[in-house]
């Protein structure tokens, strides 16, 4: 589904990402995770071409996302993605927020987009919320009605870059339900995210980068338990110390 | 003391309004020219394709560091010739007016552009990467759902510019032609009350701005209310 070859990104003489390559298969969970600046929300966005890169090469579907005859927003379109901070679009209630991108980019009609947005809505357990805007949610909430706009697209796979980490504690755990609720369905995932929990509890690989390079890329399991990687092995340490 | 003889504003007020509508008329176009010139000017500004940029930013600073009263005066000397025999009107045709208004639009779509550059800045980058993410072209971000944020923010002052614009509607008087300043300085000159007059008129213009400010003052205060919850 996912196939990334090689990948080497630079901002001038900053080197973000160097040779990274990894697959993701179709109904594969994959967390991605790593200290700050080591260029894991990089990696992912260059997936759906949010951001370039200079060599190597990212097939998703088939398509090559590097090529410049690639229609980019075409691939966008079907492939999700959810944002830290949860970029719902303020102007607009819930209901537009969900159906906007069905009727201007699908080209589906108005009744269905909005038909579609409330199934969503409710999936993710906000269906009385559909009048409102943005502004009146909680964090949980809103990053919830993200996915459900994510997920409106009918994606093939979705990217979470760090999805949680801008949420107030209590609201941590909502989102990751419906996250995990996501990856039992079978949904093709990659996931920037430092929930080890989450993790644990539907991986099936974890990928762990340090200075933008993939420094492991192993089932969770082998990760967890022995992981090869001093760096790893610390990191780990640090992050489930408590 | 000065006799103050106000008789001969009431016969005038029809003249008035009709200098009052050229005001108006001016106004109103270079707003509506200004903000959609001044939009596709902040757009190539901030656009990745450097000659865009670099002719927006010249553009901008261009008349920006050029007194209006000298615009108008150049457009006043060289627009209706040019209209003219571009059109092959008769000479005798009476492009003042046109000629102001084109002036003015160009003019101010400086400033628009500047302040709408602004207002784009001011949305914040996640948002045209969402948007991006679902599959919008770069036009449709734009269009959907950076603009309509950023217009929001700078209608406050969008309207503080068109009420500076419409005092400085004013300068036209310079060329003969009869707006609201023109019409009174000529009634109070044709009757010997030109400081009756010329107070009456600039009473008539700090009611109209000051009411508009204070229009615009309480929306943006319903505005910031709106935005805190």
């Amino acid at each position: 589904m996912i196939s990334i070859d090689n990948v080497s990104k630079h901002y001038g003489s900053f080197q973000v990402l160097t040779d990274c390559t990894t697959q993701v298969k179709k109904g594969e969970v994959i967390v991605v995770c790593g200290p700050s600046g080591s260029g894991k929300s990089t990696l992912i966005k260059c997936v759906n071409g949010l951001e370039p890169f200079q060599s190597g090469s990212i097939i998703v579907d088939g398509i090559s996302v590097g090529d410049p005859k690639t229609k980019l927003s075409k691939l966008r379109s079907r492939v999700g993605m959810v944002f830290q901070h949860f970029e719902l679009f303020p102007h607009m209630s819930i209901t537009d927020n969900l159906s906007i991108a069905q009727e201007k980019v699908l080209g589906r009609n108005r009744d269905e987009a909005r038909a579609k947005g409330l199934k969503l809505l409710e999936r993710v357990g906000l269906k009385a919320h559909a009048e409102k805007f943005p502004g009146q949610l909680s964090g949980g909430q809103q990053q919830r009605v993200a996915i459900a706009r994510a997920l409106c697209m009918d994606p093939i796979c979705m990217l979470f870059d760090e999805p949680t980490s801008a949420l107030d504690p209590e609201m941590i755990n909502e989102v990751l339900d419906v996250m995990v609720e996501l990856a039992q369905e079978g949904m093709t995932m990659m996931c920037v995210t430092h929930e080890m929990g989450f993790a644990r509890k539907v991986a099936n690989r974890v990928i762990f980068m340090d200075k933008g390079q993939i420094v492991e890329d192993d089932s969770k399991d082998a990760f967890f338990g022995a992981p090869r990687s001093e760096r790893a092995r610390q990191f780990l340490a640090k992050i489930l110390q408590h | 003391m000065y006799d103050f003889d106000w008789s001969s504003i009431p016969g005038a007020l029809p003249f008035l309004w009709e200098g009052m509508k050229i005001s108006l008329e001016i106004t109103v176009s270079a707003v509506i020219f200004g903000v959609v010139w001044g939009t596709l000017l902040a757009m190539m500004r901030l656009a990745p394709v450097k000659p865009l940029a670099w002719f927006a930013a010249g553009y901008v600073n261009l008349f920006r560091s050029i007194p209006l009263v000298m615009v108008l005066l150049w457009f006043f000397l060289i627009v209706p010739q040019l209209l003219r025999s571009f059109f092959n009107l008769d000479p005798n045709t009476d492009v003042r007016l046109t000629s102001a208004m084109i002036g003015f639009a160009l003019f101010e779509s400086a400033y628009y552009s500047e302040i709408i550059r602004a207002g784009i800045q001011s949305v914040p980058k996640g948002q045209v990467a969402a948007a991006s993410a679902l599959g919008m072209t770069y036009a449709q971000a734009m269009r959907l759902v950076v603009l309509p944020q950023a217009f929001r923010n700078m209608v406050p002052l969008l309207l503080t510019q068109a009420i500076v614009l419409f005092q400085d509607t004013s300068l036209v008087y310079m060329s003969a032609l009869a707006d609201f300043f023109g019409a009174a300085y000529k009634v109070g000159d044709r009757d010997g009350r030109l400081v009756e007059l010329l107070l009456f008129a600039g009473a008539v213009y700090f009611f109209i701005c000051f009411a508009a400010s204070q229009l615009v003052r309480r929306y943006q205060k319903k505005l910031n209310a709106h935005v805190a919850h």
